[in-house]
């Protein structure tokens, strides 16, 4: 199946949002392999130098390494690191906006939390 | 640096007194995947046949070092070629093709395109005459990646194809024949299929290229923005290459504009391939 894209942002670098999410969730585990470029290419339908960057970001940022002669496989450690890094990047960037909307809206602790009872209860 | 494997300088090409193209100037390299794009009429397939040597034309053409008309035999040692008028014989049969293909050119490699096959539900003793349609585009592309060309020009390859029979194609293409030494150029109708595939296009009207860049830099460049009516006449004065009311919004295509002043405007976005080339195509026009 080919992911329906974000036309707003470059396809490489939501290939490469989409390898980390499933590193933090485990769909890859760590010491496993990342499809081939002409795989990925043929399957999402997206041409190969897309892929290429995804890819070297990945291995720039030492969430996967080369095995020569055999692709790129994750990189132990791999998941911890993404769970540091994304945490570190919420805190920074999306939970002070979060916290702006809040109190600009005026919700107190009371009514946040009790959304999330629901949902559970729901759910 | 690119290499450059083919490059096209100030090609002209009239029939009688009719232009079909005018100073087309092209440079394509390895690695690339190249929609050539525009209405019907507009000088796609000539230009393709020009490259291929299969008319004659003025100004400089280079494929692999070779010319097209000159070193035709040479130069089609390392080129593939998929036309959208291309007819086996019926009564081929598929074992016939493939051997027909190994005695004529010195770079077909049968084990590769029956490797492929094996892949389809075509047979080695089907004719050509029982195979669909959709069967008829696999066997030209088994009979082409077997050639392992440097160069690919296909023309139309999907026309007619199903859109599950299309999709394999490119599948195919992307799998067992794309690699960053080579370079491939397509021409088709279903530009949004095959947009994300495209390294670089090339928009053609009239026989003159009126856009080729890479389809990052076209995303960069060109900007939609959705403007109120009360702002619309603002934003015509930035010269917006095409819009369309509907609805209580204008959406307007601005090539080249800074993007802070367009977010004043109203909500920008970024422009499919389809949108910007329906917007340069209305321009030119008008």
């Amino acid at each position: 199946m080919t992911p329906q894209w974000d036309p707003e942002k470059p396809i490489y670098l939501q290939l490469y949002q989409q390898v980390i999410t499933r590193i933090l969730d485990g769909n890859i585990k760590e010491g496993e392999a990342l499809p081939s470029v002409r795989k990925v290419a043929a399957e999402y339908q997206l041409n190969p130098i897309t892929i290429s960057k995804a890819y070297q970001m990945l291995q720039d940022e030492q969430i996967v390494e080369k095995q020569r002669g055999k692709g790129l496989f994750v990189m132990p450690g791999a998941q911890d690191l993404m769970l540091d890094r994304e945490r570190e990047s919420f805190l920074s960037h999306q939970w002070p906006e979060i916290l702006t909307q809040i109190s600009r809206l005026k919700l107190s602790a009371e009514q946040l939390l009790s959304v999330n009872v629901n949902n559970q209860v729901e759910g | 640096m690119m290499s450059s494997l083919i490059s096209i300088s100030n090609l002209n090409k009239a029939y009688g007194s009719k232009k079909v193209l005018s100073g087309v100037n092209l440079s394509l390299n390895a690695g690339q995947i190249v929609g050539l794009v525009g209405p019907n009429g507009a000088g796609k397939t000539t230009c393709l046949q020009a490259i291929l040597g299969l008319t004659d034309f003025d100004g400089d053409i280079s494929v692999l070092g070779h010319h097209p008309r000159k070193d035709r035999v040479k130069m089609l040692n390392d080129v593939a070629y998929i036309s959208d008028v291309a007819i086996l014989p019926k009564w081929l049969k598929v074992s016939q093709a493939l051997s027909y293909m190994q005695d004529i050119h010195p770079n077909f490699a049968i084990e590769k395109a029956q490797a492929f096959l094996a892949k389809t539900n075509i047979a080695a003793n089907d004719k050509v005459k029982a195979l669909s349609k959709g069967m008829v585009a696999q066997l030209h592309l088994a009979l082409i990646l077997a050639i392992d060309a440097k160069v690919l020009i296909l023309d139309e390859p999907t026309l007619g194809l199903d859109i599950l029979t299309r999709r394999q194609f490119y599948n195919h293409l992307l799998e067992d024949f794309y690699t960053e030494e080579k370079c491939i150029i397509v021409t088709t109708h279903q530009i949004e299929e095959i947009e994300h595939i495209l390294t670089d296009v090339a928009f053609i009207q009239q026989g003159k290229i009126v856009l080729a860049q890479s389809t990052d830099d076209i995303k960069e460049r060109f900007n939609l923005v959705a403007v109120s009516n009360e702002q619309v006449a603002q934003a015509d004065e930035l010269q917006p290459l095409f819009k369309n009311s509907m609805m209580g919004l204008t959406t307007m295509l601005f090539d080249n504009q800074d993007k802070e002043t367009l977010q004043n405007l109203g909500k920008v976005t970024v422009p499919s391939l389809a949108d910007v080339f329906v917007g340069i195509m209305n321009k030119e026009t008008c």
